[in-house]
């Protein structure tokens, strides 16, 4: 059983050190963690109409669009440094990249205000009516 | 294709995305880190994570956003685990108050912090750090004071109408996002409405009702329902939801990554009307389209058993 005892620590100074990426959101997952050449076979072929983008990966048509992060939040990728050996040790992550926009890919179906990730980013707005103080 | 390809296991991903409020970064006001810690969430009564800000002040809840068939391209690579975390503050009360429920059965006025004491998350005392915490307990305890001292006692009627502010405030913001929640959609459902169409006040209380109840036991979401007026859904439909739902969230999650847990399923988005041939094919094994929106909604971020 894992343990409730070890914390993760965010190693917050990292933020300072993290690049700027541009981040994808693909429709299919890939078997892969690692490199890759984005943007030489990926972003190079995208193509920008208006608000859409469309590109052409594995011979599939994408569409896509870039949605920002929701106002006072910020975009982090968190990276495991020095990972235990045990369950019971603590852990430490850092802030390998930040952004503040994403752009995520539908296969053939156009981007759309009912899709997923675009209605998670109005989360933070009903988490603060959920959680914000409530008067006397 | 006529063999559907196997896939290999998901190992264990070392990096997460994250959408995550401001304040966590903000490095200005301490030195210490926050810290990602396993507590015991209120609705399951089983680990969940959360985030504990610098210096304790402020709770986060972290929530995983995830479809089947998503990886990340991240700069120059991928990543294959297309989940999105938002880590969001989070108001403490609620993993304290089962904590002062348990301690209220014994009837006495006791200082809070002999209430919040749990051997299997330790972390838990840690919450009374936060800002809030103590300045929040009169919404749900009945105070006295005796030598400068504070004791408090659990009261259900103080807890239900703080949830009732709750549920108003979270209506309130329903109704500004233009969020469906009437005729046929049940409380956990999440879409986007057309002007025109105008939700009963009802429909956006069971909608509140809902979003809260991942935050309360289940006993205590019974008796909000009482509290607000509303009686227990009648059809079976509708009253599946909230047991499935809660069953479901106890599953133990896959392939030893902390920051995963969804439940599931109020409701299924409808499919396009007209499908490419692509899409046809595709609708065989992607079943995206059908995934439940409630399942983008939960917070069970549970903590797997290894």
């Amino acid at each position: 059983m894992s343990c409730n005892t070890s914390v993760t620590r965010l190693c917050v100074s990292s933020v300072n050190e993290a690049q700027r990426a541009p981040v994808h959101l693909t429709p299919c997952e890939i078997e892969h963690n690692g490199p890759a050449q984005v943007s030489q076979y990926f972003t190079a072929t995208t193509k920008n109409r208006k608000q859409e983008q469309t590109v052409s990966f594995r011979g599939r048509c994408l569409r896509g669009q870039e949605l920002s992060c929701p106002q006072g939040y910020t975009g982090l990728v968190l990276k495991e440094i020095n990972k235990p050996g045990s369950d019971q040790e603590d852990r430490t992550v850092k802030v390998s990249s930040v952004f503040d926009k994403l752009t995520y890919w539908n296969l053939e179906t156009p981007p759309n205000s009912d899709d997923t990730v675009v209605m998670a980013m109005d989360w933070p707005e009903l988490a603060e009516a959920i959680h914000g103080p409530v008067e006397d | 294709m006529a063999t559907k390809k196997k896939r290999t296991p998901n190992a264990e991903s070392d990096s997460w995305v994250v959408i995550a409020a401001d304040s966590v970064i903000d490095t200005q006001k301490h030195d210490s880190d926050p810290a990602f810690v396993r507590l015991r969430n209120p609705a399951t009564d089983e680990a969940s994570l959360y985030l504990l800000g610098s210096g304790d002040v402020q709770l986060y809840e972290v929530k995983a956003f995830q479809e089947d068939f998503r990886s990340w391209f991240i700069g120059q690579a991928v990543q294959r685990d297309g989940k999105l975390l938002f880590v969001t503050p989070m108001d403490p009360l609620y993993l304290i108050l089962p904590y002062l429920i348990k301690s209220g059965k014994e009837g006495k006025f006791q200082p809070v912090e002999q209430l919040v004491v749990d051997e299997e998350f330790p972390a838990c005392s840690r919450l009374l750090s936060c800002t809030r915490s103590l300045a929040s307990l009169h919404h749900v305890t009945e105070e006295k004071e005796v030598g400068g001292r504070k004791f408090h006692r659990y009261s259900e009627e103080k807890t239900m109408s703080w949830l009732k502010k709750k549920v108003e405030r979270t209506v309130a913001a329903l109704r500004m996002r233009n969020v469906c929640v009437g005729e046929g959609v049940t409380s956990a459902t999440y879409v986007r409405v057309k002007p025109e169409s105008d939700g009963r006040e009802e429909d956006f209380l069971r909608y509140a009702h809902g979003l809260l109840s991942e935050y309360i036991s289940e006993q205590l979401s019974k008796a909000l329902l009482t509290h607000l007026g509303l009686p227990e859904p009648s059809s079976p439909k509708e009253a599946e939801p909230p047991s499935k739902k809660r069953k479901l969230s106890d599953k133990p999650v896959e392939a030893g990554e902390d920051y995963t847990k969804f439940n599931s399923a109020d409701f299924a988005r409808k499919p396009p009307k007209k499908m490419t041939t692509a899409q046809k094919s595709l609708a065989k094994v992607d079943k995206t389209g059908m995934k439940p929106m409630s399942s983008f909604f939960s917070p069970k971020v549970k903590a797997e058993k290894k």
